[in-house]
């Protein structure tokens, strides 16, 4: 097969987003040995964006470096995605599962009358077309889909795929099609408050998350949850116990009526596992427990365990984490 | 303002989840649907914005088998909406190909005025959050999902709201007719009342058939459906020490896992 894979870039100020590289990975696989992957950037630095990733195997780039796509929602580039899409011939469109990607995603497919696909963790090519697989239902069960036509645009899970390295090289850059979308949008961003990511990754975005629970006793013990988070380079997150008890806000509540996270790993401190509670993090990849009752639920959907007393294990474990990272 | 709802049944949180006999879906058999979450609070929003600003009404989608498609729109009726339309297509699983369920929806708001159009960010079962951006697209109005704090000011016509990613919060603004993926809407959602539910059994909903809308070329189809292997239990690491079983830990998320930062 020799497939056109087209990289949808998602980038601040030229530097590509984690979720970019990690497409990147995966679009390299799906144009190997004899496709072709493009990559398409849009704004005032999306040359930049783009030099980032020719050395992954994208003989060439379009760009749209009108400023005023800086301006824009992510929603506006569904058209432009479209029409580089039908420009290049692309099969496959391949975007990180961001906020960003998520937002262009239904439109771009509407555009380009494509089939679609998000939140997928797996892609290959069978019988000339592609499949992929994703978790549903809170990773409670999975997918496969077949995405039929011959056009198709998938979003895929942030951390599902090892990202690729990137150095810059050469490439053969043209401009995104005449024909193209004109940046354009109703829409006017008129304001950025940096979130809580500036202290760390946001929970539902992280790799690494650590939760406490009823166990921790007091919104001051808590603290030590925050330490091995802040050592592993983690989110926080809390059982609604937790939150409900006001000890940290509800904003960090994973569960049922809290947030669903995946992440590559997920410690769970002084949890007990109550069903709503494990519906929102049982998806994880690698689970973690730490509780002093050996029948808490939580042992049973978890991969590694330690029985024992949280208030010794946690300061030992922060500060192994703390030297296993610095060596 | 005309304010429009488009909510997808799911099935409830505590459903057992069984593959199909022929293992490409979900079983639906025996499983209860109601709204989806972050479609309650779309919900909770659009009545919202109709007691702040009258006069107001708010108009509920749904599309998808007509039985389970009902008993969500009764629901939303319930809680106050005014209309209900069931757009009828073919029937599909709770799994069905999200760009089908956006171009049926948009044949059925195509040349209706409104306002505002929310959906949830996303549903509750497949978590594609596929279908506002491609309705949007569709209808040839603008769109931001990931959406909170949403205010309209009814004096220059505009929303402003507030949009939560990765790095922190946007803030935004946009005139009338606008799409939204809501994530939160200003306070939870409400419970319906006694007297509303029974009211809503009996109110008419409008049908739209939207079969002929649902097919396309280019498609995405449930070809299987698997429950993980159920997890066996954890690995509990034997130690004498705290700083051994912190030692073991990291080993093994760092050679066995392979997860370590």
């Amino acid at each position: 097969m020799s497939p056109t894979v087209l990289l949808v870039v998602e980038h601040l100020d030229g530097v590509p987003a984690p979720a970019t590289l990690e497409a990147a990975g995966l679009g390299k696989a799906l144009a190997s040995p004899q496709g072709r992957l493009v990559v398409l950037a849009a704004g005032s630095s999306a040359r930049k964006a783009a030099e980032a990733l020719a050395a992954v195997g994208a003989g060439s780039a379009r760009l749209a470096e009108e400023p005023a796509w800086d301006l824009c929602p992510p929603s506006a580039l569904g058209s432009l995605v479209a029409a580089t899409a039908r420009a290049e011939g692309a099969e496959v469109v391949l975007i990180g599962g961001t906020c960003f990607g998520r937002d262009l995603l239904g439109g771009a497919a509407a555009a380009w009358e494509a089939a679609a696909a998000a939140g997928v963790t797996e892609a290959s090519w069978e019988d000339g077309g592609l499949v992929v697989r994703r978790p549903v239902f809170g990773g409670r069960a999975t997918e496969t889909r077949r995405l039929e036509g011959g056009r198709a645009i998938v979003a895929l899970r942030p951390h599902a795929f090892p990202p690729l390295d990137t150095t810059a090289a050469s490439f053969e850059a043209s401009p995104s099609p005449p024909s193209g979308a004109a940046p354009a949008s109703t829409l006017r961003r008129t304001g950025f408050e940096p979130g809580a990511s500036s202290a760390g990754p946001s929970l539902s975005d992280a790799a690494i998350v650590v939760s406490g629970g009823r166990g921790l006793r007091s919104p001051e013990n808590f603290g030590l949850v925050e330490e091995l988070a802040a050592a592993l380079g983690a989110a926080v997150g809390a059982s609604r116990a937790v939150t409900d008890a006001g000890w940290r806000p509800g904003t960090l509540q994973v569960g049922q009526t809290g947030k669903t996270v995946t992440p590559q790993l997920y410690v769970a401190v002084g949890i007990s596992g109550a069903i709503q509670h494990l519906v929102g993090m049982v998806g994880s990849r690698v689970i973690v427990a730490i509780n002093n009752d050996p029948s808490a639920p939580i042992f049973r959907v978890a991969d590694y365990g330690i029985v024992g007393d949280l208030f010794e294990i946690l300061p030992a474990l922060t500060a192994e984490v703390r030297k296993a990272r610095a060596g | 303002m005309e304010i429009v709802v488009a909510v997808k049944p799911v099935p409830e949180a505590e459903a057992r989840l069984r593959a199909s006999a022929d293992g490409s879906g979900l079983e639906t058999d025996g499983v209860k649907f109601v709204l989806a979450g972050y479609d309650e609070s779309a919900i909770e929003q659009a009545l919202l914005l109709k007691e702040a600003h009258p006069p107001s009404t708010v108009q509920v989608l749904s599309l998808g088998p007509a039985a389970r498609c009902e008993e969500v729109l009764r629901a939303a009726l319930a809680l106050g909406c005014d209309r209900a339309t069931l757009v009828e297509a073919a029937p599909s699983g709770p799994l069905a190909d999200p760009m089908g369920v956006a171009r049926g929806l948009a044949a059925a708001l195509r040349g209706k005025k409104f306002d505002l159009l929310l959906v949830g960010k996303q549903a509750g079962d497949d978590e594609e959050g596929v279908v506002g951006s491609a309705l949007a697209q569709l209808l040839g109005v603008g769109y931001a999902g990931f959406v909170t704090d949403l205010r309209f000011d009814a004096a220059s016509g505009h929303f402003r709201f507030r949009r939560t990613v990765e790095r922190g919060t946007e803030l935004w603004e946009a005139p009338v007719p606008l799409l939204v993926g809501l994530q939160q809407a200003w306070n939870d959602p409400r419970t319906a009342k006694l007297p509303a539910i029974l009211r809503s059994r009996k109110q008419p909903i409008e049908r739209f058939d939207a079969a002929s809308a649902l097919e396309a070329a280019a498609r995405s189809l449930g070809a299987a459906f698997a429950l993980p292997a159920p997890r066996t239990g954890a690995k509990l690491l034997d130690y004498r020490s705290p700083q051994e079983a912190a030692e073991k830990l990291v080993r093994a998320l760092r050679e066995e896992a392979k997860v370590f930062p």
